[in-house]
Formats: structure tokens, C-alpha cells, sequence
């Protein structure tokens, strides 16, 4: 091939090649351009069909046509899509050879050049060159003053206004004290309440005994009337027991006293169904129970709220509404749907009823519904949405509120909420509750979340002991019986732990809870798996006595009372096992209505919120 | 004539030819390259694989590319350095353009489409920045040394990481066709802009806002063929512009040139146009698409032209001012440029308009408030943002001051010059030149 005709063949290769170039170029701008125009979901031909079918809901016809416009939408939008990307490549090859073409006609065609004579003026050249240094100098100068000048400082006029609004609010930490009723009186009222449970539920409500009655292979229990009596705002460890007054009863352990539970109903048929009522706002917390009186809460976005039922009859006595709190969020933060931002469980001390939801409102009524004091404890930072519940214990209001920003512990005041004590945990977020434990005649505030599972003196805060043993997101709360700790997770394990000690007497991690608390009583553990098994271990051996693989899942905790052990699944089927180191069911219930919380108990009733109705069962 | 030079040139010492091992060097590296290919898709396995849904989803490609196991970033700091070196070779011993063309073709196969220009010397500039102003941030080794190496090696031995281990640098070098000279004052002129840039990233990167170098590369789009549809069309119109204005966005955006230029100064062993003496043919005089030839001193002229020591004297006198008045002006333009910053950007937008708290549609504003971080806290985290703009903005308008001073005084400094010389600051050593000199070794 001689010179010539590499010439001409780079010629017409960079010919074609600039032709191809440019019509793929005109092809890709068009492209673009439809993409822009043609947002599958931004059309208007499909807002009007949605249009006409809000009008005409049951129009079938329509529904499918708007579902074949979308189909196509989509297909011609992200067929746009591919053909942008494959003419990006084409466009990039027909680049690559025209530039090489090129190369190669303009290397054939090049003769030694004949150097130029007069070369370009230096001096000259740089005379120009300062007028354009100075020039292009002086115009990116004038372009940045211009712009300093154009542009407002916005933050200086949020100084000047939110700042002044900031001072004037009340320094201390956000409490907002509306009206607190004196100590006698409020005490005088609780004593009145009492009075009045007696006489009015006293037909239904049987004396709480000391002991649980046995069965067979049941042994007796060992928390009794004869422990030290401990006080809860002046109220006897006798008296909590005799009421359900915090997630999983008193304590948080998962233990009742209560006799005479219902063991079959059928909650669409109404059968043993004592009462049903719909709660307001939708919440996954559970019920609590003082006296004739049953509490829980339920939020969304708009507000966020707390009920008090008579439980003899199911009547709405009050709802009070938790806002105006200073240091609220205006925006709720963002919740995932199966935690929502009332997941944490109420609590009450008698003399007023706590409740706490995903904005970190935390809020007081008294047990007319009268607000005492609410404050925020800062927008919690987590991922679902905050679920711990509380739980209160001689006065304090006791709050575990690990989030992403790190672990922490703290007591509030029951009837001011002024901060008691607070204890920086070094643990990471967590959706687990606080559990109490007596550990010779002292009470210690049980903790679990990744990475350990620790106890905290009630009194003071102070970290008592911690072991390293915990990892993921831990949901489970601990059970605790005999002096030994059992904290799970799944994804995790399920460790063992001597409070006295802090031996890890065993651990397993074959079946593991996601949500479900451990459930720890009198020798045995009862352990719930989200993937719908229920497994019976050993407690001080670990040891494996028998499972139920039901398949539904569970989000639920285990319950004992009254010598079974009950366990509601999300479809609404609580199941009922006898609480024994051998698997005997004793019955299997269905509610009519997906459930999630934790049952409430009384003598001779179970109260079960389900997704809509809060349930009553009974005779 | 030339073809007899080359040929003669082509001869090494051991009687080797040297296109003979070009061209094994040439299937060496691609067979190299291959195997990299082949080897990484099984080094870069995902911790934890995705589920294999058959729904037909295909998942989007991330912005920046997915992180590489460290073995192989180190694997691309050696292949950096082979390739520096080979770049080197061909530009000081062989004097080899060939060389360095199949040199910058691997580079940009490699560095480029392979590595997806990430990581490149270029933007390690903002993770070098970003050290020194964040505590909490740490660099890692892989992009200080892609930092450090080219800058150490152009020292000594001139800009060669421009002429073969830059894959930005070898896109622009290929699609050269035509280049046109441009006149030594719009060279000058233009030139102020990498030092704005420069200084505008190092400002950007410090204060934590935007790693803009990287985002507004105008060619990673076109090794990843994902980018935004203007930056494709802004990097194709710098390969359209490249093809007359050789090495568009080398000469007058890049900023790890500025460094680069500022090293190869110093360089003690830097590219020469011939091997031996000039013997002024001028042939060299239009053989550097980018204008870095500098002609012999015409002392004559010099002298006629009063550019003296007088002129010399007032600029210098005058370089505190354009000093001080470039920190005036970035004082006064810290707001206006801390914008840029996302916190600073929406706090402001939430003062500015409240209302947008109720609107849905807006992201930005949904986002925040959606992770439940108070406005106080917002507005004192920009707050503080702002504060290191104002400072950051005095050092960078002080430093722009100062470059447009040294600039005007460097125009009149004349060095005394016989022969025809690379400028040794804009050289990037593509050893275009070295096939014009008619001189032998």
C-alpha cells in the first residue's frame, strides 16, 4: 500500500467514521431528550387514569388499563435507557476509530515542514500576556465580590431569631412541668383508686395467692409475698404483682400471679370473649393493667396518644394526647412499619401512667388522664424506630435508651421527671426492655444489647456488672429466674449468666429469638423464634427439652401464669402449653385478628390488644 | 531522512532493536493486562454475595466503584510504578515516542476503562487535603502513594507521569489529530486557571464539602459509561477540542499539574529535545502540540523591550498587594462558596423556607427531617462549616493573589537561553520532539 492510497482509506474510514459519529451523537441527544420528557412515573395520559379511577373505584376495566399504560411506560423508559447506554459505547468505538483514521491520514499527509522564518514575538507575547493575567486576575476577583455581595448569609438570621426563642424556653433539659398534684394528694387518689378496684372488680378479680399452684412436674415458686417488700412509690411488690403494670407484668420477668387464665376462646366467634373494643391509633405496645384500669397507646404521624379502658367493661374512660412538649420533633422520624412510633409498652406506678414513643416524647398522666409533666429526651436516632419499654421501680421511672448515638440508662423522677441518675452505656443501639432483678433483697436493672448484657443498681445508676456476650440488633429483653440471667439474639447466641458471678454458665445458638423476650421461670426457659418455634431449655444446664415448630411467626413474648405458659403468634393463635420440662399443649386460640404485643393479665381474664381491637377474654 | 534517524536512533547498545521490543513489550503488557482481568473478577468477590432473586432486576452500578481488596491496591501501586518507569525509560534513555504511545494505551486501558479512573493521582489530592483538615479522617496508603510517587519521580526526571501513567492524560494524547498552536499569551493567561482550581478543591476538600476534582472529571464517565449525560457531553467536547487544542484539560484544568509543574522544575534529568548539542535546524520549533518548546533568549529584543529590572522591581513590590487582595475577596466570598456545603446548603434552605418542612417531594429536606437531628444542631454544625470557609477562603484568595503575582512577574524574567529547550514546568515529556532532532547520540 502506497502513501496515496493510505491516504484515501484513512480518508474514507474517517469519513465514515464522522458520519457514524454524528448520527449516533443526533440519535443519543434525541434519546436524552425522550428520556427527560417521558418519565413513566411523572405522566400525565397515567395521573389522569388514576384520576378518573378515584372516582370510579371499582372499575376493573380501568384498573387494568392503567396497569398495561405503566407496563409500557416502564418498558419504553428503560428501553430509552438501554438504547442511551449502547449508543454511548457505539458512539465511543466510532470515536476511537475516527481519531485513529485521522491519525493516520494526518501522519500519511505530513511532509517536513519548513521551519518558520519569523517565530512568534516573545517580547511581545508577554506584553500581552500581562494585560490577560491582569484581566482574567481581576475578573475572577470582581466574580467573587460580586457573588459574596449577591449571596445572603441565612444562618446570621436564624441567630438573631431561633437563638432569642431558644433562651427563653426553660433551661431544664425541656422539662415541661404542667401541673404537678401534691404528693399527698396524688397518694391519697391512688389509695382511692385501689378502694374502688376492690369493690368494683372484686366479683371478678379473686385474691392474689403467695404460690403458684403446682402442677406435677412444677415446683413451687420463689417469689412470694415472704420477700423483702420492696417499694414502688409506696406500693408493695405484693400489690404490683396483684396488677400487670409493665411489659410482661411485674417486673418485666414474664411471670404472673394471677389464677383462673382462660384457656379457650374464639375471638371472631365472641366466645369467651368478655369484651372488645377498637383502640384510636394503631401501637405494638401491650397492655398494663392498675386496679380496674387498663392503659396503653397508640401513635402515627399526626399525633400521638394514650388510652385508659375500664377493663370491666371495655369503655374509653380518657385519652390523653402527648403534645406541645418542648424539644418534639415537628416531623416524626421515620419508622418502619412493623415497629411504628408507639412500640414501647406504658407503665404505671399507680399514681400515674408513663408512656414513651418514637419521637422521644415521654409523657405523665395521672390516672384520670390529668397530664403532670412531659419532656423529650431528644429524637431518638434509630434505624426501626424506639421500642424499649418502660418500667418503674420506687419512685423512678426507669428508661433504656440505647440508640445509634450510643447506650444509655437513666431514672427519671416519677412525679416531676427531673433526671434522678443517668448511666453512659458502652453499648450500641438496642430495641430491647429493661428487666428488674432481685439479687439478695437488692432490686438491679437488667440491660441487654450489643455488646453486653449488664445490671445497674436501681438506686444510683451505677454499672454493678457487664458481660461482653451480645452482637446484632438485640430486640429480646433477658429472662431472669433462680439468680441466672438469659439474654439471646438471633443471628447471635443465647447465653446463660450468674448475676452473682458473671460465670457464663452455658450458651447455645441453634434456636435463637428475633423480637420474643426470654422467658425464664422456676428452672426452665422458654425461648420463641420469630420463624415460629417454641423451645423449653434446661435453665441451669442449658439443656434442650423439647420444641414446637409451628411456623407462624412470633413477635410476642412467653408468659407464665397461672401454671402454663402462653404464647400469642402474629396471626392471632395463642397457644398453650403447660409449663413443664415436657411439651403438653393445652390449647390453641385463635383471636380472629393479627396480634403482635404481649398479653395483659388479671384474675380470670387475658387482655390482648390485636391489630385493630383490644380484646378481653374471660367468663 | 528522518526515517533513517529513527532507525539509527532505534539501535540500543546491545544490538537489540528497539521496535523488536516494543513490540514484545507491546503483547506483554496486553497479556498482562488480560490475566489482571481475569484474576480480579475473583479477588473482588462481595463479603456477602447478593441474593439471587430471578425477578430481572438488574442492580445500578454504584457512583464510585466498589472497593478493591487491598492486595490488589497495592497491586496497582506497583503497576504505577513499572509504569512510571517504563514512561521514564522511554522518555530519558530510549527516547522513544512509540514507546510511550503503546505506553499510554495500556494506561488507559488499565488505569482508565479497567480501573475505572479510580484511583487516580489527581483526586488523591482532595484525600490528602482532607487529612490534614480532618482528624477523624485517615488516608488511606493506596492514595497517598498515588499522591506521592508521581510527584517524587518528576522531580528527577520531569513529567512523566503525564506522557504514560496518567489515564486522563493518555485519552487526550490519542485522540490528538491537528494541533494548533496557541499564542504564548492565551497559554499564560488560560494557565491561571488550574491554580483556581487547585485552590478551589483543596478548599472544598478540607472543609469536608465535595470532592469536586472527582466529580467533575469530565472523562471518568467515559471509563465507567455511566456518567450524567453532561458530563459525558462535557467530556466528549474535551476529546472534540483535544483533537486541535492538544491536552485540553492538562494544560489548563488540571491540578495536580500545578504540583507536577512546580516539581519539574527542579528536575535534575529532564527530556531533552536532542541527544547531544543543538545545532539550531528549528525543525523542533512546531513539533510540541502543547506549546512547551521554549525558543533561544533574543537579548537584543529583550533589552529594547524595557521588560527590566524596573518592571521586574514594581511587580514584585506589588505581589503583597494582589496578596492581600485576594484574601480580602475570599473573606467576602466565604458565604457565597460554603453554600457548596450540603449541611450549610440546607440549613440555610430550612431558614430561608420553612415551608418546605411540609413538602413531600423534597428530598433533601425529608431526609433530615427523617433522621430526627434537631434544627439547632443543623444549624450549628453549618455554622461551624462556615467558619472554616472563612478561613480556608482567606488562604486560598491569599494564594490566588499570589500566583497572579509570581505570573506577572515571571513575564518579566528573562533566562538566558541559546538552544531550543522543553519548558521543563508545561513539558510533559510525550517525546513528540525528540523525532524531529536530526542531532545523534
Amino acid at each position: 500500500m502506497n502513501n496515496q492510497d493510505k491516504l484515501k482509506l484513512s480518508h474514507n474510514i474517517a469519513l465514515i467514521a464522522g458520519i457514524f459519529c454524528a448520527a449516533v451523537a443526533l440519535l443519543l441527544l434525541l434519546n436524552f431528550w425522550q428520556i427527560t420528557k417521558t418519565d413513566p412515573i411523572e405522566s400525565k395520559a397515567l395521573e389522569a387514569l388514576v384520576q378518573r379511577l378515584k372516582d370510579d373505584r371499582n372499575n376493573e376495566e380501568l384498573k387494568e388499563e392503567i396497569r398495561n399504560f405503566d407496563l409500557l411506560a416502564r418498558k419504553a423508559y428503560f428501553n430509552s435507557q438501554w438504547q442511551v447506554e449502547t449508543g454511548a459505547y457505539m458512539l465511543l468505538f466510532g470515536a476511537i476509530v475516527l481519531a485513529f483514521a485521522l491519525r493516520v491520514y494526518y501522519a500519511a499527509k505530513s511532509k517536513i515542514e519548513e521551519p518558520e522564518k519569523v517565530l512568534e514575538n516573545e517580547i511581545a507575547s508577554r506584553i500581552i500576556a500581562q494585560k490577560g493575567i491582569v484581566i482574567v486576575g481581576a475578573a475572577v476577583m470582581v466574580l467573587a465580590l460580586l457573588a459574596s455581595y449577591l449571596s445572603v448569609n441565612q444562618l446570621k438570621s436564624y441567630d438573631a431569631t431561633a437563638l432569642v426563642a431558644e433562651n427563653e424556653t426553660s433551661a431544664e433539659e425541656a422539662i415541661e412541668v404542667i401541673n404537678v398534684a401534691p404528693a399527698q394528694t396524688a397518694t391519697n387518689e391512688v389509695s382511692e383508686e385501689v378502694a374502688v378496684n376492690e369493690t368494683t372488680a372484686s366479683e371478678n378479680v379473686s385474691e392474689v395467692q403467695s404460690e403458684v399452684a403446682s402442677s406435677e412436674t412444677v415446683a413451687e415458686t420463689p417469689v412470694t409475698e415472704t420477700k423483702p417488700a420492696a417499694a414502688s412509690s409506696g406500693m408493695t411488690l405484693a400489690e404490683l404483682q396483684k396488677n400487670h403494670n409493665s411489659f410482661r407484668g411485674p417486673l418485666a420477668q414474664g411471670v404472673i400471679m394471677h389464677k383462673n387464665i382462660p384457656t379457650e376462646w374464639d375471638g371472631a366467634a365472641g366466645t369467651n370473649v368478655v369484651w372488645k373494643a377498637e383502640v384510636p391509633k394503631h401501637g405494638f405496645n401491650s397492655p398494663v393493667i392498675w386496679g380496674d384500669k387498663l392503659f396503653v397507646s397508640g401513635a402515627d404521624n399526626a399525633s400521638r396518644e394514650v388510652y385508659c379502658y375500664n377493663r370491666n367493661d371495655g369503655k374509653l374512660l380518657w385519652t390523653g394526647v402527648a403534645d406541645n412538649i418542648s424539644g418534639s420533633p415537628a416531623t416524626p422520624p421515620r419508622v418502619t412499619e412493623d415497629t411504628g412510633l408507639s412500640a414501647p409498652t406504658l407503665t404505671t406506678d399507680g399514681n400515674a401512667v408513663f408512656a414513651i414513643f418514637g419521637t422521644g416524647d415521654l409523657i405523665a398522666f395521672d390516672m384520670n388522664g390529668k397530664r403532670l409533666w412531659a419532656r423529650n429526651l431528644g429524637v431518638p436516632d434509630n434505624h426501626y424506630g424506639h421500642s424499649s419499654s418502660l418500667i418503674s421501680w420506687n419512685g423512678k421511672l426507669l428508661v433504656q435508651y440505647d440508640t445509634n448515638r450510643g447506650g444509655k440508662v437513666m431514672a427519671l423522677d416519677n412525679k416531676s421527671g427531673e433526671t434522678v441518675w443517668e448511666t453512659q452505656r458502652n453499648s450500641k443501639i438496642s430495641w430491647a426492655s429493661p428487666v428488674l432483678a432481685e439479687v439478695d433483697g437488692k432490686y438491679q436493672l437488667v440491660l441487654t444489647a450489643d455488646p453486653i448484657v449488664a445490671g445497674y443498681d436501681v438506686e444510683t445508676g451505677e454499672e454493678l456488672w457487664s458481660v461482653e456476650c451480645m452482637m446484632g440488633e438485640v430486640g429480646p429483653s433477658v429472662g431472669y429466674a433462680d439468680g441466672i440471667v438469659v439474654a439471646a439474639n438471633e443471628y447471635a447466641r443465647m447465653v446463660a449468666i450468674d448475676i452473682r458471678t458473671q460465670e457464663v454458665l452455658w450458651e447455645d445458638d441453634f434456636y435463637l429469638p428475633e423480637a420474643a423476650s426470654i422467658l425464664a421461670h422456676d428452672g426452665l426457659v422458654f425461648v420463641a423464634t420469630s420463624y415460629g418455634v417454641f423451645v423449653c431449655y434446661d435453665l441451669k444446664e442449658g439443656e434442650l427439652l423439647w420444641e414446637d415448630d409451628f411456623g407462624s411467626p412470633v413477635y410476642s413474648s412467653p408468659v407464665f401464669a397461672d401454671g402454663k405458659v402462653y404464647l400469642m403468634d402474629n396471626d392471632g393463635v395463642m397457644r398453650i402449653y403447660e409449663f413443664s420440662r415436657e411439651l403438653k399443649k393445652v390449647g390453641e386460640n385463635e383471636l380472629g385478628e393479627m396480634s403482635g404485643p404481649t398479653p395483659a393479665f388479671a384474675d380470670g381474664r387475658i387482655y390482648i390488644r390485636g391489630e385493630k381491637d383490644l380484646f378481653c377474654i374471660g367468663k | 531522512m528522518r526515517n533513517q534517524l529513527n532507525q539509527n536512533k532505534n539501535q540500543n547498545s546491545f544490538g537489540l532493536r528497539i521496535p523488536d521490543i516494543r513490540h514484545k513489550l507491546k503483547y506483554l503488557l496486553f497479556t498482562f493486562a488480560f490475566f489482571l482481568f481475569t484474576f480480579n473478577l475473583s479477588a473482588q468477590k462481595q463479603r456477602f454475595p447478593k441474593p439471587e432473586f430471578d425477578t430481572g432486576y438488574t442492580q445500578p452500578t454504584p457512583v464510585t466503584p466498589e472497593p478493591r481488596a487491598l492486595a490488589m491496591e497495592y497491586f496497582d501501586v506497583l503497576v504505577l510504578l513499572l509504569v512510571l518507569a517504563a514512561a521514564t525509560y522511554f522518555a530519558l534513555k530510549s527516547r522513544s515516542r512509540q514507546g510511550i504511545l503503546w505506553l499510554s494505551v495500556f494506561t488507559l486501558v488499565y488505569f482508565g476503562f479497567y480501573r475505572n479512573g479510580c484511583i487516580c493521582s489527581i483526586g488523591a489530592i482532595q484525600n490528602v487535603a482532607l487529612t490534614f483538615f480532618d482528624p477523624a479522617y485517615v488516608i488511606s496508603l493506596t492514595a497517598l502513594l498515588f499522591f506521592v510517587i508521581p510527584l517524587v519521580v518528576t522531580l528527577f526526571f520531569g513529567r512523566t507521569f503525564c506522557a504514560g501513567a496518567c489515564p486522563l492524560g493518555a485519552i487526550q494524547d490519542l485522540v490528538v489529530v491537528k494541533p494548533i498552536s496557541l499564542p504564548k499569551w492565551l497559554n499564560k493567561t488560560l494557565g491561571l486557571i488550574p491554580y483556581l482550581y487547585l485552590s478551589l478543591a483543596v478548599l472544598f476538600a478540607a472543609t469536608g464539602t465535595d470532592f469536586i476534582i472527582c466529580r467533575y472529571d469530565p472523562f471518568v464517565g467515559i471509563f465507567r459509561m455511566d456518567a450524567k449525560f453532561l458530563m459525558i457531553v462535557l467530556g466528549v467536547a474535551f476529546l472534540l477540542m483535544g483533537m486541535f487544542v492538544a491536552r485540553p484539560y492538562c494544560r489548563f484544568l488540571c491540578p495536580y499539574g500545578v504540583l507536577l509543574s512546580w516539581m519539574s522544575r527542579f528536575s535534575s534529568r529532564h527530556l531533552t529535545i536532542t541527544p547531544s548539542k543543538c545545532i539550531q535546524c528549528k525543525l523542533c520549533t512546531h513539533s510540541c502540540p502543547f506549546d512547551a518548546i521554549d525558543f533561544p533568549t533574543n537579548e537584543k529584543e529583550v533589552v529594547k523591550s524595557g521588560l527590566g529590572p524596573k518592571r521586574f522591581i514594581t511587580y514584585a513590590l506589588v505581589i503583597p498587594l494582589w496578596v492581600a487582595l485576594g484574601v480580602f475577596v475570599g473573606a467576602k466570598s466565604h458565604t457565597f462558596l460554603s453554600k457548596a456545603n450540603q449541611d450549610v446548603y440546607l440549613a440555610e434552605l430550612l431558614i430561608a423556607h420553612p415551608e418546605l418542612r411540609n413538602d413531600p417531594d423534597n428530598i433533601d429536606v425529608q431526609t433530615f427531617l427523617a433522621s430526627g437531628k434537631p434544627m439547632e444542631q443543623l444549624v450549628s454544625e453549618a455554622t461551624a462549616i462556615r467558619e472554616k470557609f472563612y478561613i480556608g477562603s482567606m488562604i486560598a484568595g491569599g494564594f490566588m493573589g499570589l500566583v497572579i503575582g509570581m505570573t506577572l512577574l515571571n513575564t518579566v524574567v528573562f533566562r538566558k537561553r541559546q538552544d531550543y529547550e522543553p519548558h521543563k514546568g508545561n513539558c510533559f515529556s510525550c517525546a513528540r520532539c525528540v523525532d524531529y532532532c536530526p542531532v545523534e547520540k
